[in-house]
């Protein structure tokens, strides 16, 4: 039925614009110097879809090479929505990191290269259709070319299907490109930034997935040592596997690196109090509340909870 | 028939509701969130990212061959609220080539464009179309 949609679609549009190619033509951003001329990723699967699945095919693809066990089937439930007959761009994200895998997005169409360059396959939303017809379709970019102006995806039913860059900046521009790398928490994006992939890593505790948060936010140190919030992740992450040492260790560290942000010494306090050390937990309270801040009236809380007592 | 069903199925939603947000707010009792910590200090990094990149010697000549005091762009970075501040290294940390990678090597031809998308933002220099004036109504 769609193969009928994308030709019947093909075909009105090239009544409307013959001999007006460049029509839908924009200029799409010039890739970095030191980028290989061509790259084509092997490691990735390929899962050919039935209908409606793209959404939950390319998700299985790109957590199968990431190292999860996956196919369309199994995914198929944890993204459709039936009613749409597709999958949200939010109940991928939500499904990757149900599975312990970091949801990357990509921020534009600059990186894509890069990333693949790097290693990792890309899924892209593209709308197939036009705006006012829209045929959304989700595809894993594995390859391209620079010199042919080819991107190689799986998608759909074919394998390593090769697009010109034209078309496929073209489908990707009308999802605002939409892109999302599916990571273990041990790697980095190519072209990380910081609060994207800090704000990646929150996604993990908030889906509970603790382990993998603990792994994600010490990628990020490792990266950005100097990220407090990667540091009060680690530690909340521990926190929350009741891994209570660990997580003292982290806030600990957290309060010599940054001596005078309350933060830290509030969560410390409060974990110093829940192991029965009520002097030092004393200490890091009546510390947070001296050292002020924004969230000094959460340590005024927590200082009161550790005066009252055991806890 | 509805009205009937519907108080012992609202009550029975809400006890569920409530199970689920149990266990959550009382393990983080006292505790400050990660993404709490998250928002509080975006503002903060991104102050220092932008004092580093203005207290660079390349980026100091660079605005003084534009007539502009360091001190005074110095200045207008500092009065600028926290969400304006982001949104200034945001956009030079999108530049192509990686604004990330100042810290490493940045062609002189960078510089001047980060000089004069700051400048921009700041209202000393009009180049860049995208720019939101900061002040526009003056």
């Amino acid at each position: 039925m769609r193969r009928i949609n994308i030709t019947l679609l093909v075909l009105i549009v090239n009544l409307m614009f013959i001999g007006c190619g460049g029509v839908f033509f924009k200029h799409w951003p010039q890739p970095s110097e030191n980028l290989p001329v061509s790259h084509e990723l092997d490691s990735v699967p390929f899962y050919p879809q039935e209908a409606y699945q793209c959404g939950p095919a390319s998700l299985a693809m790109a957590l199968t090479w990431s190292g999860i066990q996956a196919n369309p089937d199994t995914i198929t439930p944890e993204v459709l929505t039936p009613s749409r007959k597709g999958s949200l761009q939010s109940a991928m994200i939500g499904a990757a990191r149900r599975h312990g895998r970091l949801a990357y997005p990509i921020a534009g169409p600059d990186s894509i290269f890069e990333e693949v360059a790097a290693g990792h396959p890309v899924i892209v939303l593209q709308n197939l259709g036009l705006s006012w017809y829209p045929v959304w379709h989700y595809a894993v970019v594995v390859g391209y070319d620079l010199h042919k102006g080819t991107v190689i995806l799986h998608s759909g039913v074919t394998p390593r299907k090769r697009l010109s860059f034209r078309v496929f900046y073209n489908t990707w521009a009308r999802s605002d490109y939409w892109g999302l790398l599916v990571l273990s928490p041990s790697r980095l994006p190519a072209m990380a930034k910081k609060h994207n992939y800090i704000s990646a890593v929150l996604g993990l505790e908030k889906a509970h997935q603790w382990r993998a948060a603990i792994e994600g936010y010490n990628t990020a140190l490792a990266r950005w040592p100097s990220s407090l919030s990667a540091r009060m992740g680690l530690g909340n992450s521990y926190y929350a596997l009741g891994d209570l040492e660990s997580a003292e260790a982290a806030f600990r560290q957290a309060t010599r690196r940054f001596p005078t942000d309350g933060m830290a010494f509030n969560n410390l306090a409060q974990v110093l109090w829940e192991q029965g050390k009520q002097q030092e937990a004393l200490e890091a309270a009546t510390r947070a509340v001296d050292l002020g801040g924004p969230l000094v009236e959460e340590y005024r809380r927590t200082l009161k909870e550790i005066q009252k007592g055991k806890p | 028939m509805i009205r009937r069903v519907a108080k012992p199925v609202s009550i029975f939603l809400t006890i569920c509701m409530l199970l689920l947000s149990l266990p959550h707010k009382s393990a983080f009792a006292g505790m400050i969130e990660t993404e709490t910590a998250l928002n509080a200090t975006r503002g903060q990094e991104a102050r220092d990212y932008l004092n580093r990149i203005l207290a660079r010697e390349d980026v100091r000549a660079s605005l003084v061959a534009q007539g502009i005091d360091p001190l005074e762009a110095k200045a207008r970075v500092e009065s600028l609220s926290d969400a304006e501040v982001v949104s200034l290294a945001d956009q030079i940390e999108e530049l192509p080539a990686g604004g990330s990678a100042l810290g490493i090597i940045v062609g002189t031809l960078l510089i001047v464009f980060i000089v004069l998308l700051i400048t921009d933002i700041l209202g000393y220099t009009d180049i860049f179309p995208f720019v939101k004036k900061h002040s526009e109504a003056k």
